[in-house]
């Protein structure tokens, strides 16, 4: 985020894209009602009817897989009604014509059809969000997990340059990070393109500093992302794994590949606090603490470095991650410090990366979490970013065009399923699904179907379906729902009995390679009830479903 | 004293702001005035009138959570009268819940008993009134207990649910002594628009809205130790205080810090504040697991399991080279451990093949 929590209560416009923030974000979620309890205005783009959308002033349901039509829209109308900030784009950015020339073509009449809003409500939103000096943008997955996710987050990003809405309070751009560290692991280089604090491994000197700090060579070659590991996995050119605390069988998209695989695969490491899917593929399972039985940081999406405290001890001979690296590693022969806690590694980080050179565990308990950069041990957290011109030089206009998502409906599968979590359960679920009582609240998997489709297709609320795609087949429970279009699907990715991932595709953003979770072509079957395979707990591959 | 910028609150001068109240410029004097009803977060309701304080040309009393200062307002809340007025109050609440401090606060805290000890006020002063508030003794909801026979009816709990989660599961019902608080026909919070945030519970002065999971342990809050942490769930970075049983080595309950002090405001949802049953369940793993030539799985000391596995990728990197070698980390798992991975990656194998498994 470039801004922070705080700030949106203070906002005067939310532009909320492909984020059902009162569930995947409750806290953030208050914070945006208390601003429209203030006054403030709200627009949602999103495919279903969410929560926000009953407090919105404007809802933008649009298809899935056209946010850049949206977008390139809104562009559109603020480029035609001369509404961009001139003064603050000439001074701040760079490359704003080709932007401008680029989005002359997405008029808002065209983009209703590929989008399904209305073109009036486009302009009245771009123009809302043009004029108002406190808005800002928040999204999340429905933004990036898709073929075009990168794509998406340009085109948003050049409404956010165009207007202006940058440096200031309560405005700017702000994904809102799926899951409670996703944002420290970035920062602390757990990605193949940077290094500790975002220092680009592509750049020799970065590697030197390291080489140099660790006292090893670096290797130069280009690292693979996720993606590209799963793909050069199934080449047979990944041959070794180690799994830090990620259950990849589940939550990789068209798991039944990701899982043949694996099974060739000459050696896979497993360190977790459950016995998760992708054990059934190890050789060597290493017992995880669990987040309160150790020591630590998590950053959140608003950059905010806060401490994380061992409340108990871990059970039976579990050690927290951090000391089993630290093991394997001197058992690895790499050179290292005698850390003794995470307070020392901290340490090291942060004299490594100048963003972080001013944070420390004693600082953070004296002082609460703080929010970076942070240049110096006497220097404050940072608020917002780009205070005063946009960081780095200049921001840069990316112009973007709408290409189709990987796969579109058809006759075959005329339905575009999408998918994504609930209020009551979190990703892979090993953690939510072991609450009873949150499993009591929704145990078991589910599709929702629109009514009226339902109808179509003879499926009552309630009904036993298969849910197929071109990858797979998966059996849950159709529950009726307006929240979806009638053409559109969503299922939840949370129960292995069920495994969404089965049926979406692996198709990556060309540059991040975050799978395409969000759409795929599907279609429904009805299931007889009493037919051999009975729910829960059976899922068929598309070789048992005779396919 | 017109013309002032000034509010005078028991003899010091505090620069006035307009639209604060007296409970806000009081503490900014690090003056403590008394409150149950009130919550920071919630628009003052003045409902429980423990907080009213003399203000000069005013006959009657005023609550300072909800009266508003002026310029050159002179305030006292340190006068016999006060004083006697906080006593009265203190005693007419008592008299209409638990009042023995060890029973009322079985299981949560209770800011009344607080304020009894504090003012000296103890159970019997006044005779108890019996109150018949409905409660919804078979509300089978997994999280929210309501005892009713606690309840102050300041309404809180209903306010909260309204004005900052947004969904108004709960209600004022009835009238008089019958007031409680209940939900659209006494039905369970199951089959409300409730999401489970807890909030009701983390507003509620006196504890009588309070955790199913502690309730069901038994040990009093104030037995437990409070430990400050981050939540695991989802971006957001909500602080927590992880109440734990030392003795047992058990996580009892999950509470939100006081509002204004952390990123949540004090809030919390239903993860965050419920969702930890994973900690201590059966599941979890406990001792390391090698896999035998013949595929099975055995348990393995630390020892061998770390050689293993250390044998294991080194042999991969000899036959096949260090980019044959993949390693994932997760946003679960702390700063420091995605850095040391990382290290491990780059250092220990010689691979930029290092990637957290949630990309956003
Ligand atoms: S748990 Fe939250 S939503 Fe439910 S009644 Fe309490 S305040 Fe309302
Ligand atoms: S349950 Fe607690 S917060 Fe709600 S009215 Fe009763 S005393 Fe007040
Ligand atoms: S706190 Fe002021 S009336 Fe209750």
């Amino acid at each position: 985020m470039t801004n922070s929590i705080p700030e949106i209560r203070d906002a005067d416009l939310l532009f909320v894209i492909g984020s059902n923030t009162t569930e995947a974000h409750p806290i953030i979620a208050m914070e945006m009602k208390r601003a429209v309890g203030r006054g403030a205005r709200l627009a949602v783009a999103d495919p279903r009817k969410i929560w926000l959308t009953e407090i919105a002033d404007w809802h933008l349901q649009i298809k899935p897989g056209s946010d850049v039509w949206l977008l390139n829209a809104m562009a559109n109308v603020i480029v035609t009604e001369g509404l961009e900030n001139r003064a603050w784009i000439a001074e701040n950015t760079e490359d704003f014509e080709k932007v401008r020339e680029s989005v002359l073509k997405y008029t808002p009449n065209e983009a209703e059809a590929f989008t399904g809003v209305p073109a009036r409500t486009i302009r009245e939103v771009a123009r809302a969000y043009a004029t108002t000096k406190n808005a800002g943008i928040f999204y999340t997955l429905g933004i990036t997990e898709h073929t075009t996710g990168t794509d998406n987050v340009y085109a948003l990003s050049n409404l956010v340059l165009m207007t202006g809405h940058l440096g200031i309070r309560s405005a700017g751009m702000n994904p809102l990070r799926g899951q409670n560290n996703v944002q420290g692991a970035n920062d602390a280089g757990a990605t193949p393109v940077f290094y500790p604090g975002y220092q680009r491994a592509a750049e020799p000197d970065v590697r030197a500093k390291f080489a140099e700090a660790w006292g090893v060579p670096q290797n130069e070659k280009r690292g693979l992302n996720l993606n590209e590991m799963m793909k050069a996995m199934q080449r047979g050119e990944i041959r070794g794994m180690y799994l830090m605390g990620e259950d990849i069988v589940i939550s990789e998209p068209n798991v039944c590949k990701v899982e043949a695989a694996m099974n060739e695969l000459d050696f896979v490491v497993v360190q977790d606090i459950f016995f998760n899917e992708s054990c059934r593929f190890a050789d060597v399972i290493l017992p995880a603490a669990c987040f309160a039985e150790k020591d630590g940081v998590f950053t959140n999406s608003d950059r905010r470095v806060q401490r994380v405290r061992k409340a108990v001890e871990p059970p039976g001979e579990a050690r927290a991650d951090w000391e089993i690296l630290v093991e394997i590693m001197r058992r690895a022969g790499v050179k290292q410090p005698d850390y003794t806690g995470p307070g020392e590694i901290y340490a090291e980080m942060a004299a490594l990366a100048p963003k972080f050179a001013g944070i420390s565990h004693d600082r953070i308990d004296r002082e609460g979490g703080l929010q970076w950069p942070v240049a110096s041990a006497d220097a404050p957290g940072t608020e917002y970013l780009h205070k005063g011109g946009v960081l780095r030089g200049k921001g840069l206009f990316m112009p973007v065009e709408y290409r189709a998502p990987f796969e579109e409906a058809d006759i075959e599968f005329p339905l575009i399923l999408s998918t994504g979590r609930t209020l009551y359960h979190y990703n892979a679920a090993t953690q939510t699904r072991r609450s009873e009582g949150l499993s009591k609240k929704q145990p078991e998997a589910f599709v929702e179907v629109h009514p009226k489709t339902a109808r179509e297709l003879g499926i009552g609320d309630g009904q036993l379906v298969d849910v197929v795609t071109r990858r797979g087949r998966v059996r849950c429970r159709a529950m009726h729902s307006k929240q979806v279009k009638r053409n559109t699907i969503w299922m939840p990715f949370h129960f292995p009995t069920a495994r969404t991932n089965e049926l979406t595709t692996d198709a990556g953003d060309a540059v991040t390679g975050t799978g395409e979770y969000k759409v795929c072509a599907a279609k429904l079957e009805a299931v007889d009830e009493h037919s051999r395979h009975v729910f829960p707990g059976s899922y068929l591959t598309p070789m048992e479903a005779g396919e | 004293m017109s013309g002032s910028k000034f509010v005078v609150i028991d003899g010091n001068e505090v620069e006035f702001r307009e639209g604060e109240t007296i409970l806000h410029a009081a503490r900014r004097l690090g003056i403590e005035i008394p409150t149950l009803c009130h919550d920071d977060r919630l628009e003052p309701a003045g409902a429980c009138r423990i907080c009213l304080v003399e203000v000069e040309g005013s006959r009657l009393m005023q609550p300072a959570c909800a009266f508003r200062t002026a310029p050159g307002m002179v305030v006292r809340t340190n006068t016999t009268r006060v004083d006697r007025n906080r006593q009265f109050i203190i005693s007419l609440h008592l008299a209409d819940t638990v009042a023995d401090r060890d029973e009322a606060e079985d299981v949560s805290r209770s800011k009344l008993h607080d304020y009894a000890a504090q003012y000296g006020i103890s159970e019997g002063d006044w005779p108890h009134v019996e109150s018949p508030r409905e409660g919804r003794a078979d509300d089978e909801n997994p999280f929210i207990a309501f005892r009713p026979d606690r309840c102050i009816v300041c309404a809180a709990c209903v306010r909260y649910c309204d004005e900052v989660e947004g969904v108004s599961a709960i209600t004022l019902a009835n009238r008089g002594g019958r007031t409680t608080i209940a939900t659209a026909d006494l039905r369970s919070l199951d089959h409300t628009t409730c999401e489970m945030c807890g909030g009701c519970i983390a507003v509620c002065p006196t504890g009588a809205m309070t955790e199913k999971p502690a309730l069901f342990y038994g040990k009093p809050e104030r037995e437990l130790e409070r430990v400050r942490s981050t939540c695991n769930f989802c971006g957001v970075g909500c602080q927590i205080d992880i109440n734990v049983d030392r003795e047992a080595n058990r996580i009892v309950k999950v509470t939100s810090p006081p509002p204004g002090t952390t990123v949540n405001d004090g809030n919390l949802c239903v993860k965050g504040r419920f969702a930890n049953d994973f900690v201590h369940h059966p599941d979890r793993l406990t001792v390391p697991l090698v896999r035998e030539v013949d595929g099975q799985l055995r348990e393995a000391s630390w020892d061998e399991a770390l050689d293993r596995a250390v044998r294991g990728l080194q042999s991969v990197r000899e036959t096949h080279g260090s980019d044959s070698l993949a390693f994932i980390s997760s946003s679960r798992c702390t700063g420091e451990e995605n850095y040391l991975i990382q290290k491990l990656a780059r250092a220990g194998f010689g691979t930029q093949n290092i990637h957290q498994c949630a990309a956003t």
